[in-house]
């Protein structure tokens, strides 16, 4: 059973598009898709078939063309004109034909920029991944009913307003395919503060994101912020296993146990970035996987974490991100090279940051480290008072407790 | 399919010491674009609207039907003109209304009519 779980999730994303794709109609695709995996569970006894691809695809279409047939015969009383009626014979036809690669198309209509941020990351893991909607509700801190109501609203306007079913044409690309990558990023950022949370099934959420960042890599190769990307998801995950400690507390990268990090993946990763870099032209995802890459160096160097290049590769990603949250991960690289007091000014000339969380917590670290003991502990308390997730909560207590104890 | 391409510009843009040279630029920008596309066969109608200050609202509650002077929503962009443009899918729609002339700070919104 699991076995086959595997198969038909692998399957998936092939077997959804190229329904999408066949069918023009998402709701029936993802339904044919659900009604061909519980009919594979039964007809596979004791193994899956050789490709289990092909024979959900075949499966689901027979059911989606005939649930068309019936739906079109039932509507007939009220339709001025009745579509025309899939025959038996192209059923039959349909079905025989290979599955094509639609995956692309159906990646670039869950992220059509007409879509708001949030409904392109929960569609995508929702339609690529299969990710239920109350699991995509927990991610993403709402309640189901809400989530639902995103994603239903999502798939109507793709319907309603003619969202076409196609790769982007050249022109179109660049803003496409930047609604396609931060839309990775917002979906890896949930599932990172979704382990933050610690509680039990948080890893195949990630795994879902890093499965499509790099299905996103193969199917755009050419790319060098979609490697990038793949790459800086890589990193971070591999580092995974070493995230919070006995207690559930958060462990910095700095500070974590390099022995249970994932090599294979900082490897995949590092190869990633290789090729990205090969073909030129640097873009933000890029100097953050390289940011995460130095971080990771730690696992062949088994020396200290290089400030000095963070720092550095910090300076060009505030030119490429002017964000704000460059800038408080500017500030903390600095503290590390030139000082805690250098730390700090920079932190004093970020505006607008008092009620966001890292900001805080990065004050607070640096004024510690400073010696500025009532600026930390009023740091402290701000940061936890904007109800950080339990890892990073006990994590915060613990740093406040060792300056209480100094 | 068929999308109406909305044009809302702020009320005061054009209330400048050169508001009546801009103006002028951006009307024979639509109607350059309006040429182009009715020459393609794309665009099905279209217009610029007069000012907010010539609207009349006519408002049904209860069953009564009253008049207002002025526009429905009082806000700082007003509904400037439209296009009625008839186009394969959502893309294509947009690709026209980012070519739309507008003054800084102008919105155009995209629908798609109801399919019959």
């Amino acid at each position: 059973m699991r076995r086959f779980g595997q198969a038909i999730a692998a399957a998936r994303p092939r077997v959804v598009a190229a329904l999408a794709g066949r069918l023009r109609d998402l709701d029936l695709a993802e339904d044919a898709f659900a009604d061909a995996s519980a009919a594979a569970l039964v007809a596979w006894p004791n193994q899956a078939p050789r490709d289990p691809a092909a024979w959900l695809w075949r499966a689901a279409l027979r059911r989606a063309l005939d649930a068309k047939r019936r739906a079109a015969v039932r509507d007939r009383a009220v339709l001025d004109e009745p579509e025309p009626l899939p025959t038996p014979e192209e059923v039959l036809m349909a079905a025989h034909q290979p599955i094509p690669d639609d995956r692309l198309k159906l990646i670039f209509v869950c992220c059509h920029p007409a879509l708001a941020p949030d409904s392109r990351a929960a569609l995508t893991l929702k339609l690529v991944c299969g990710l239920s909607t109350d699991r995509l509700a927990r991610a993403f801190f709402i309640g189901e009913p809400a989530m639902l109501q995103r994603i239903t609203r999502a798939k109507r306007k793709i319907a309603g307003a003619g969202v076409p079913f196609e790769v982007p044409a050249r022109a179109a690309w660049p803003e496409r395919l930047e609604a396609v990558l931060s839309t990775l990023e917002i979906a890896y950022a949930q599932a990172y503060e979704d382990a933050a949370l610690a509680v039990g099934d948080t890893a195949p959420f990630a795994t879902e994101v890093l499965r499509l960042s790099g299905l996103l890599a193969e199917l755009v190769p050419d790319e060098p912020e979609v490697l990038g990307l793949a790459a800086l998801v890589r990193f971070a995950e591999a580092r995974r296993p070493a995230r919070l400690d006995d207690l559930g507390a958060m462990v910095p990268p700095d500070r974590q146990d390099t022995a249970l990090w994932r090599r294979d993946l900082i490897a995949e990763a590092a190869g990633l970035l290789d090729r990205a870099a090969a073909q030129g032209n640097s873009g933000p995802r890029q100097i953050l996987a390289t940011i995460h890459a130095t971080h990771c160096a730690r696992v062949e160097t088994g020396a200290a974490t290089d400030w000095a290049s963070i720092a550095a590769l910090y300076d060009v990603l505030a030119i490429l991100r002017p964000h704000a949250a460059t800038a408080v991960n500017r500030a903390v690289a600095i503290g590390e090279v030139r000082g805690a007091a250098a730390g700090l000014a920079d932190l004093s000339r970020i505006d607008g940051v008092q009620g966001w969380l890292p900001y805080q917590a990065a004050l607070a670290a640096l004024s510690a480290k400073a010696g500025r003991r009532a600026d930390a502990r009023a740091a402290y308390a701000a940061a936890l008072a904007l109800q950080p997730a339990p890892a990073e909560r006990l994590y915060l207590e613990a740093r406040r407790r060792a300056l209480e104890a100094d | 399919m068929q999308y109406m391409i909305l044009v809302y510009e702020p009320e005061e843009a054009y209330a400048t010491a050169d508001g009546q040279a801009k103006l002028t630029d951006i009307v024979a920008r639509h109607m350059a674009l309006a040429a182009e596309l009715q020459a393609q066969g794309i665009q099905k109608d279209g217009g610029g609207l007069q000012g907010t200050e010539t609207a009349t609202t006519v408002v049904t509650l209860n069953g009564q039907q009253t008049l207002h002077d002025g526009p429905f929503a009082e806000t700082r962009e007003h509904l400037g003109g439209y296009y009625l443009i008839d186009v394969p899918n959502l893309d294509d729609a947009l690709a026209i209304a980012k070519r739309v002339p507008v003054i800084d700070g102008g919105k155009v919104e995209v629908r798609p009519l109801i399919v019959h």
